[in-house]
Parts: C-alpha cells; sequence; structure tokens
C-alpha cells in the first residue's frame, strides 16, 4: 500500500479520537436528560483557550489538559445547578438555554483571546517521532488517541461497573421508576452533565493541539459533535465510538482527494443513516 | 391570537401608518423597515413551525439564503432576467425542503432539531467550500432589483411598498392557513402526534406539508433580502443566523401568530440601537435570551396577555418561587 494512504489512515484515527472525546461528552447527557446541549461546542472552544493560555504561561501541557478539562467541568455544574434546573422537562427551554450560553461564551472568548487561529505548543518530550513497522508518525498523535481510548474505557467501566453508572443507565430507562428507588436523580444529572462538560473541555484541549482554535469555530465543532451522535444513535457509546472512526477516516481523506467537499461529505453517511435508521446505528427508538 | 378579531380599526390604522411611512421618514428608517420584512418572513416560516406544528426547524435560514444563491447564479453568472431566477429559486428550494424533509419529518422533537441544524450546516458547508459554483467565502455581489412595466424597485420607497405588499398578502394567507381546518389538524399534532395517527390523519404528511409552506416563506424573505443588499455570502447561512431567527420567535412569544412579527420589530431595533453602543452585540442577545427564557418564556406577547389579565407580577415571581419539582 502506498505510504501516503497509511499517513491518512493515522490522521483519520487521529481525528476520530477528538471526535469521540467531543461526541461521547454530548451523547452521555443526552441518553440520561434529553438535553441537546447545543454550548457543547463553545465548551470545547473554551476548554481550548484556556489550556492555550497555561501552557503559554507555564509551558507544562498535562497541566494545561487538566485545568482545560476541571474549569469547564466547574463552568458545566454552575450552568447546570443555577440555571438548566430551572426549566427541566421542557425540551425547547432546555435547549436554548444551552444556544444563549453558547453565544455570551463564544463572544467571551472574542473578548479574551485572539481573534486569529492558534495552536496549543505541544512540548518537545511529548512529540517524539515514532516509527512503528517503518512508518514515522508524529508520537503526540499517539498520544492523542491514546487518551481518547483510555476515556473510553474509563466511561464504559463507570457505566457499566459502578453505581452511578447503573443509577445513570437505569434513569435513561425509567426516570420516575429510579426516583422512586431511592435514588437522588437531580445529584445524577448533575453529575452526568459535569462529566459531559468534562469531556468538551478536554477535548478542546486535545483538539486545540492537534487543529487549530479559531473565532467562530464552535459552530463547526458543535455540528462535527451532532453529527457524530446522531450517526451513532443518541446515548449509544459504542455508537460514538463507532461513528468517530467512521466520521474520522472520511475527514481525512476527503480533505486529501475532494477539499472542496471535504466538510460537506462528512454529513452523507448521517443523511443516509438517517433515511434507513432514524435512530442511529446503535440508538434506541426515543 | 384574537388581536385581529378584536381590534380589526387598530390594524387597519398600522397599515395605513406603514404605507404612508416613507413620507415621514428618512432612508435609514426604510431601510430598516425593509430588514425587518425579509427578515419577518424568515421569522414567520420558523415561528409558524414551531408555533403550530410544535417543530423547531433550523434548516429555515438555508432556504432564505439559498434563494439568494439561486438568484445570484442565474442573473449575475448567466445573465437571466426576472421572473425565471425568482421563480427557480422557489423551485429549487421547494424540492430541497421536500428532500430534507422526507429525511427529517421520521424524528422528533429534539432530535427533529438536531437534524434541521444538520440540514442548514450542510448547506452552509457546501457554499462555504465549494469554489467552483457557489464562489466560496466571496459570495455573490451586485445583484440589483429590476425596472418593471415602468417602475423602479431600485428606489427605495417603491422597494419597500413592493415589499409590504408582498408581507402583508403574506401575513394575511398565513393567518387563513393557520385558522383553517389543516391548521387545527397541525395543532392537534402539535398536542399529541400518537392521538392523530390514532384518529387516521397522515401525521407525517401533515408535517411535511408544514415544512413546505415554511420553506416558501423564508424563500420569499431571501428573495427580498438579496435583492435588497445586493449580495449574497455564506454568513448568510451560518449557524448564528438561525439562532438570531430563533430568538426573534421566541422574544415575541412562540404560541402567538404575532409573536415572530412583534419579535423581529423588536430585535432590529434591539440590532440597530445596540451596535451603535458596543461591539458586544452578541453577548448582549445572548444574555436576552438567557433572561428570557428563565422569566418569560412565553415572550413579549404572552407577558403583555399576562399583565392584561391582572397577574402582573407572575412572571417574575414564578422565577423566584420556583414550583415544587415535579420528577419527569
Amino acid at each position: 500500500m502506498d505510504i501516503k494512504f497509511v499517513f491518512l489512515i493515522l490522521n483519520g484515527l487521529t481525528q476520530a479520537a477528538i471526535l469521540f472525546v467531543l461526541g461521547s461528552g454530548l451523547t452521555l447527557a443526552f441518553g440520561l436528560m434529553r438535553v441537546v446541549n447545543l454550548s457543547h461546542g463553545a465548551f470545547y472552544m473554551l476548554g481550548g483557550y484556556i489550556g492555550y493560555s497555561i501552557v503559554k504561561a507555564t509551558g507544562n501541557w498535562p497541566l494545561a489538559l487538566v485545568a482545560g478539562g476541571l474549569s469547564i467541568a466547574l463552568a458545566g455544574f454552575l450552568f447546570e445547578r443555577l440555571m438548566l434546573v430551572r426549566v427541566r422537562g421542557g425540551d425547547l427551554p432546555e435547549t436554548l438555554l444551552t444556544v444563549a450560553l453558547a453565544m455570551i461564551i463564544s463572544d467571551l472568548c472574542l473578548v479574551f483571546w485572539a481573534r486569529t487561529p492558534i495552536t496549543l505548543n505541544v512540548p518537545k518530550y511529548l512529540n517524539p517521532p515514532v516509527t512503528i513497522l517503518g512508518v514515522t508518525y508524529p508520537g503526540f498523535r499517539y498520544i492523542l488517541m491514546g487518551i481518547s481510548i483510555f476515556i473510553a474505557l474509563s466511561l464504559w467501566f463507570i457505566l457499566y461497573k459502578t453505581k452511578l453508572g447503573a443509577a445513570v443507565r437505569a434513569g435513561v430507562d425509567d426516570r420516575e421508576t429510579v426516583s422512586a428507588l431511592g435514588v437522588n436523580i437531580q445529584v445524577i444529572y448533575s453529575a452526568v452533565f459535569v462529566i459531559s462538560a468534562l469531556l468538551a473541555g478536554l477535548a478542546g484541549v486535545l483538539g486545540g493541539s492537534y487543529l487549530q482554535l479559531s473565532p467562530g469555530g464552535d459552530t463547526t465543532i458543535l455540528t462535527y459533535s451532532l453529527v457524530v451522535i446522531i450517526l451513532g444513535g443518541m446515548g449509544s457509546l459504542l455508537g460514538a465510538v463507532v461513528s468517530s472512526l467512521i466520521l474520522g477516516q472520511i475527514m481525512s481523506f476527503g480533505l486529501a482527494f475532494a477539499p472542496q467537499y471535504s466538510y460537506f461529505l462528512i454529513f452523507i453517511p448521517m443523511a443516509i443513516v438517517l433515511a434507513i435508521r432514524p435512530q442511529g446505528l446503535f440508538g434506541r427508538k426515543i | 391570537m384574537n388581536l385581529a378579531k378584536k381590534e380589526p380599526f387598530a390594524i387597519g390604522f398600522i397599515i395605513l401608518l406603514l404605507i404612508l411611512l416613507p413620507f415621514f421618514v428618512g432612508q435609514y428608517t426604510i431601510t430598516t423597515f425593509i430588514r425587518i420584512i425579509y427578515f419577518g418572513f424568515l421569522s414567520l416560516s420558523m415561528g409558524f413551525l414551531i408555533g403550530q406544528g410544535g417543530l423547531v426547524s433550523l434548516t429555515q435560514t438555508a432556504f432564505f439564503g439559498l434563494a439568494g444563491y439561486v438568484i445570484g447564479l442565474m442573473n449575475i453568472d448567466h445573465g437571466i432576467m426576472f421572473p425565471w431566477p425568482d421563480l427557480t429559486a422557489f423551485v429549487v428550494v421547494f424540492v430541497i425542503a421536500l428532500f430534507f424533509g422526507l429525511i427529517a419529518m421520521r424524528t422528533e422533537k429534539i432530535v427533529f432539531m438536531m437534524i434541521t441544524l444538520a440540514f442548514g450546516q450542510i448547506v452552509w458547508a457546501f457554499a462555504t467550500q465549494n469554489t467552483s459554483i457557489m464562489h466560496g467565502w466571496a459570495g455573490i455581489r451586485g445583484i440589483r432589483p429590476y425596472v418593471l412595466y415602468g417602475i423602479n424597485f431600485n428606489d427605495t420607497s417603491t422597494f419597500y411598498w413592493a415589499a409590504l405588499v408582498l408581507f402583508l398578502s403574506g401575513l394575511f394567507l398565513l393567518w387563513r392557513i393557520v385558522n383553517s381546518h389543516f391548521g387545527l389538524i397541525l395543532n392537534g399534532i402539535r398536542e399529541n402526534p400518537r392521538r392523530m395517527a390514532a384518529l387516521g390523519y397522515p401525521v407525517y404528511w401533515i408535517k411535511l406539508v408544514a415544512f413546505l409552506i415554511a420553506s416558501m416563506y423564508a424563500t420569499m424573505g431571501g428573495v427580498l433580502a438579496c435583492y435588497n443588499s445586493g449580495i449574497i455570502m455564506p454568513t448568510t447561512l451560518q449557524l448564528s443566523r438561525s439562532i438570531w431567527v430563533l430568538l426573534t420567535v421566541i422574544l415575541g412569544g412562540s404560541t402567538y401568530f404575532w409573536g415572530p412579527v412583534v419579535g423581529v420589530v423588536t430585535a432590529i431595533w434591539l440590532d440597530v440601537l445596540i451596535s451603535s453602543m458596543t461591539e458586544r452585540y452578541n453577548m448582549v442577545i445572548g444574555i436576552l435570551f438567557l433572561v428570557i427564557v428563565l422569566f418569560s418564556p412565553t415572550g413579549i406577547l404572552g407577558m403583555l396577555d399576562a399583565i392584561r389579565s391582572g397577574h402582573k407580577l407572575k412572571f417574575l415571581s414564578k422565577f423566584f418561587l420556583p414550583k415544587k419539582k415535579k420528577i419527569d
């Protein structure tokens, strides 16, 4: 096989790693709360910018990753407790609140950070050239993939092996029965929303180190994450894995062979799946 | 809702004022009113779907922009004259809306919203990235209104009157649709689609027809908009534009027939006001959005209704004394 294709596949995998971290947060929140968090893209961007500032100040990339994730988790917690809880149960008001938050955050980013696209600096020690089977590829991208796999495994562990996860899964099926059984569903809601925000923040730092952060980029990111969860099936972790792998390859190959249509191409699998199976590849009927 | 029944004189008076407007005010105000009219069409398009059908569609702006693109491409790039570009715009949007609608109507509620958002982004992506047909970021410039039957639509006042006539007829037509048998069925579907299906109504197709009607209103707005601004660019198709239109609907009161109109008038004047004061336009709009959703989800008209029926500060007290929470 041509060496070019190997690189394209690897690029696609890197892209998929970021898409997964992004989409899994959204799909998790949707599965339980039926809230489509339209500020997910803005959370990503804010997380990325916070990470950028920390890398610029300290040069410590792992610290930036942690801080970017945690600060967005905190923002998500405050937003859920102070605002979202007041309109719980109404589909439209909940979504509108997240839209409003997205507008405010993206404008704040314009105030505090550059108006030109920026990329996080990855320190040399995290980015050695790695040669596997005669193919040399930046090591940092393998780290990205590793982090993404680690996140996928931890999410799987939390959802299927812990009490919190059991309550979350039960809540997806029947909220009333779960709360009647003595589980405080409000706490579960908060926890899930915070995890979702945390993932968006982490994705922001990861994505900002591989791609660019640019003003107004939050809507593009939001669209990517929506496509991931629509294609994979909303609320499905496995769906997020599979769809981000598919979309990652499409984005990578599209950019190489049809740059005029690369962004357009990612919607094609979505449209096909919707026409045949509206609930997505691994989704259940809602 | 019953504004038209109760106060026909008030409406007649407002229409008269609107017709006479160019004699009293300057060019800038007239241009602002033209903006209100074409965004009014777009807002009506979205408001009709939300208020009557409970369908939150974020694709409407794409139809609005597509209409402009069709006219720009045919008129500027190929030199085809009125009425062909305009008619083609309606046909093209109809076909695309049919295609999107056939897919999107298979889903419901919040999923529908996300899918329509994605559809809007498809159109945006195509217009942005494709340079060979759509001209990419540059867009198409130089679209001018025509001189028809000796009437020069390049004149702002004439254009305003033409737009006003179209808008009033559009409003009247929509009013008839909302109050027709079809409108009633649509309301039934908004409240309980399963029951309507059980009663034998073809829910899927009725929603699709509503979607197509709405897309035609968006197209009408887009046609007027591209002639007025003379330029069509991918920024017209941006998600932020869809969200702004959604804001106008919620601001006015999504459950009211006049909600989108009230919302668009308020939002455009706010726009004029805020832009002259601060650069942080989006921040102000975002905060406004938050305040409306939290304090007065029924919008301006809902607030007026509450004041009229004596519950003056109900919308405030509701916020500070939240109801006992129900699960689900």
